[in-house]
C-alpha cells in the first residue's frame, strides 16, 4: 500500500450510520373495514415519499421501517425491518377483533432482541387505532417496558374516530404531557400520518440524558400536527 | 516532562461539527502544568438538543472548571509521584475532587443563570435552582496525565482509552459494566452529578514507554458498528504514531473525525496524548 493511500485510510473497524427502527402498530380490526382501513392505507403510502425525504436530511441515521397489524392475534406486516429509501407499503386488509396486548407483545419482541445495537437511536412506536382492545393489552405493555428500549421509545398514538379508547392510548404514550391524536376525517388521518412519519424521526435523533433520570421524555418536545378544517366522518 | 519516563509527550486535540449540526456544542482543553512535568486534559458534549438549548456554554465550562479544579492538583502529584507510599493517599484526593469539579461546574452555571435566565425573565427576579440548569446539560471527561500516574474522571458518555505499546489490547478503563442505549447519558446539569462521576487512577508503568491515552466524545465511538471498531481505532492511530509520527497524525486527525462525525451524526470531539520521541 502506498503512503498517499495509508493517509486516506480511516483508523478503525467499520463505520456505520446509526440505525432508527420505526414501527407501525396497525388496529386491522373489523371496525376499520371499508373507509377507515382505505384511508389508513392511502395515507401510509402517501406519507413514505416524506418519510424517505426526512430520512435523506439526516444522513446520519439510517431510518428502518417495519409495520405489524392486529386483529383477531397479531403478526408482522414485514417479515423484517427494511431500510425506508426502499421501502414500499403493501395495503393492509381489516377483520376480527382488537388484540392490541398481542401487538404489544410482539414488538417487545422484537425491541429485546440482540438487532437492536446500544448505539442505535431511539426506536420510534406508532400505534394507530379505532376501537378499544379485546384482550390484555397491559401485560403487553409491561412486556414493552421490560425492555430497554421499549423504555426509551418515542411513542405516537392515533385515534380514529370518537370510539377509539383515548385513555388505553394515552397509557400506551406513557407521559402525562402527551394525548393521542385525534383524527375524524381522511385529511385528518393522513395530516397526522405525515407528522408521525416524519417528526418521530426527528424526535428519535436527539439527545437526551438518561431516560431513568428525573429529566425523563425531554427529547419528546414535538408538536401535534395542524388538523384539517373538513367534516368530521369518523 | 522528566525523568526515566518518555522522552516527549504529544498532545493530540482535534473537534469537528456533527452532519447537519448548527454549531459544534462539544468543548476541549490541554494544558501542561509545572513547567511541562504534567498534563491536563478534558472533553465535554453539550447535549444539544432543544432542552439543552444553551449546552455548548455548560460543555465551555465544564473542561475550564476542570481544568481550574485539577491544575493544583496535578502540581501535588508533580511533587510527590517519586514517592510511591504517597500514592493511595492521591488517588484518594483524585477520588474526592469529583464534588469540587462538579460543584464549580455548577456554580458557574447557576451564576450565568442568575443573570441571563434561560427562560427570558428579566436578570435577578428570583435565584435560579437545580432545574434551571438543563439548558446548560453536558458530559465531562478529563485526565490528569503525569510521568508516574494517570488520573481520569468521566460524567456520562464517551470514551477514555489506554492503548500501552507493549502490543496489548486498548482498554477503556472507565467503560461501565451496561453500555448506555441510544444518546441517553448522565449529564452534569442532573442531581448530584458527583455520585455519577467515575474515577480511575493508575500508575503510568503498565502503560509502557510509548502510551497513547485519548479521551473523546460519544460521536467517534458511535460512528463504528460496534465497540471493537473504535478499539481498533486506538490501537490504529497508534500505530500510526509509531509510523508516521506525530505531525502527520495531526494533519490526518481532523479528516478522520470528520468522517467519524458523518456517520454519527454528532458533534465529535478527541484529545490525546502520545508518549514519543
Amino acid at each position: 500500500m502506498s503512503s498517499i493511500e495509508a493517509d486516506e485510510e480511516m483508523p478503525g473497524g467499520p463505520m456505520a450510520n446509526r440505525p432508527v427502527h420505526f414501527f407501525w402498530l396497525l388496529d386491522c380490526s373489523g371496525s376499520m373495514m371499508g373507509n377507515k382501513i382505505s384511508e389508513l392505507n392511502f395515507a401510509i403510502r402517501e406519507a413514505l415519499p416524506e418519510m424517505q425525504s426526512a430520512a435523506k436530511s439526516n444522513p446520519a441515521a439510517k431510518l428502518m421501517v417495519r409495520a405489524l397489524t392486529f386483529n383477531t392475534g397479531a403478526s408482522w406486516h414485514d417479515k423484517q425491518a427494511i431500510d425506508v429509501a426502499s421501502y414500499s407499503w403493501k395495503d393492509v386488509h381489516a377483520d376480527g377483533v382488537t388484540d392490541m396486548g398481542a401487538a404489544f407483545h410482539l414488538v417487545a419482541r422484537e425491541l429485546g432482541n440482540l438487532t437492536m445495537p446500544q448505539r442505535a437511536l431511539r426506536p420510534v412506536l406508532a400505534l394507530i387505532s379505532d376501537g378499544g382492545p379485546t384482550d390484555d393489552y397491559r401485560a403487553g405493555l409491561r412486556s414493552i417496558e421490560a425492555t430497554p428500549w421499549g423504555q426509551r421509545a418515542v411513542r405516537i398514538a392515533i385515534a380514529i374516530g370518537n370510539d377509539a379508547d383515548r385513555s388505553m392510548l394515552k397509557e400506551f404514550l406513557n407521559n402525562p404531557e402527551l394525548e393521542p391524536l385525534l383524527v375524524h376525517n381522511a385529511g385528518q388521518l393522513a395530516s397526522a400520518i405525515r407528522w408521525a412519519s416524519t417528526m418521530a424521526v426527528k424526535a428519535a435523533s436527539n439527545a437526551a440524558p438518561n431516560t431513568n433520570s428525573p429529566l425523563s421524555n425531554t427529547g419528546q418536545q414535538w408538536q401535534a400536527p395542524p388538523t384539517t378544517d373538513d367534516e368530521d366522518v369518523w | 516532562m522528566t525523568g526515566s519516563g518518555p522522552t516527549a509527550w504529544h498532545v493530540l486535540r482535534g473537534s469537528v461539527r456533527g452532519l447537519n449540526k448548527k454549531f459544534n456544542q462539544d468543548s476541549l482543553y490541554t494544558a501542561s502544568v509545572a513547567d511541562g512535568a504534567a498534563l491536563v486534559l478534558s472533553v465535554a458534549d453539550g447535549h444539544g438538543s432543544a432542552a439543552h438549548f444553551r449546552s455548548n456554554m455548560g460543555s465551555r465550562w465544564a473542561v475550564r472548571e476542570f481544568a481550574d479544579c485539577v491544575t493544583p492538583f496535578a502540581r501535588t502529584v508533580v511533587d510527590r509521584q517519586e514517592d510511591p507510599t504517597t500514592w493511595l493517599a492521591l488517588f484518594a484526593a483524585a477520588r474526592a475532587l469529583a464534588g469540587p469539579i462538579c460543584h464549580r461546574w455548577r456554580e458557574r452555571a447557576l451564576l450565568y443563570e442568575a443573570g441571563h435566565p434561560a427562560n427570558g425573565a428579566a436578570a435577578g427576579e428570583r435565584n435560579p435552582t437545580r432545574a434551571d440548569l438543563i439548558p446548560y446539560g453536558t458530559t465531562l471527561l478529563g485526565l490528569v496525565v503525569t510521568q508516574q500516574l494517570l488520573f481520569c474522571w468521566q460524567v456520562g458518555d464517551g470514551d477514555i482509552t489506554t492503548s500501552a505499546d507493549a502490543g496489548a489490547p486498548p482498554r477503556r478503563p472507565l467503560a461501565t459494566a451496561e453500555e448506555e442505549y441510544g444518546d441517553d447519558t448522565d449529564s452534569l446539569c442532573e442531581p448530584e452529578p458527583w455520585v455519577k462521576m467515575r474515577v480511575h487512577c493508575q500508575p503510568m508503568a503498565p502503560l509502557g514507554p510509548r502510551p497513547l491515552l485519548i479521551a473523546n466524545t460519544d460521536g467517534l465511538s458511535k460512528s463504528f458498528e460496534d465497540e471493537r471498531g473504535y478499539l481498533k481505532f486506538a490501537t490504529d492511530v497508534h500505530s500510526a504514531l509509531e509510523r508516521q509520527g506525530i505531525d502527520k497524525v495531526r494533519l490526518l486527525l481532523e479528516g478522520w473525525l470528520t468522517r467519524a462525525a458523518g456517520k454519527s451524526g454528532d458533534d465529535t470531539t478527541l484529545v490525546g496524548v502520545y508518549a514519543g520521541e
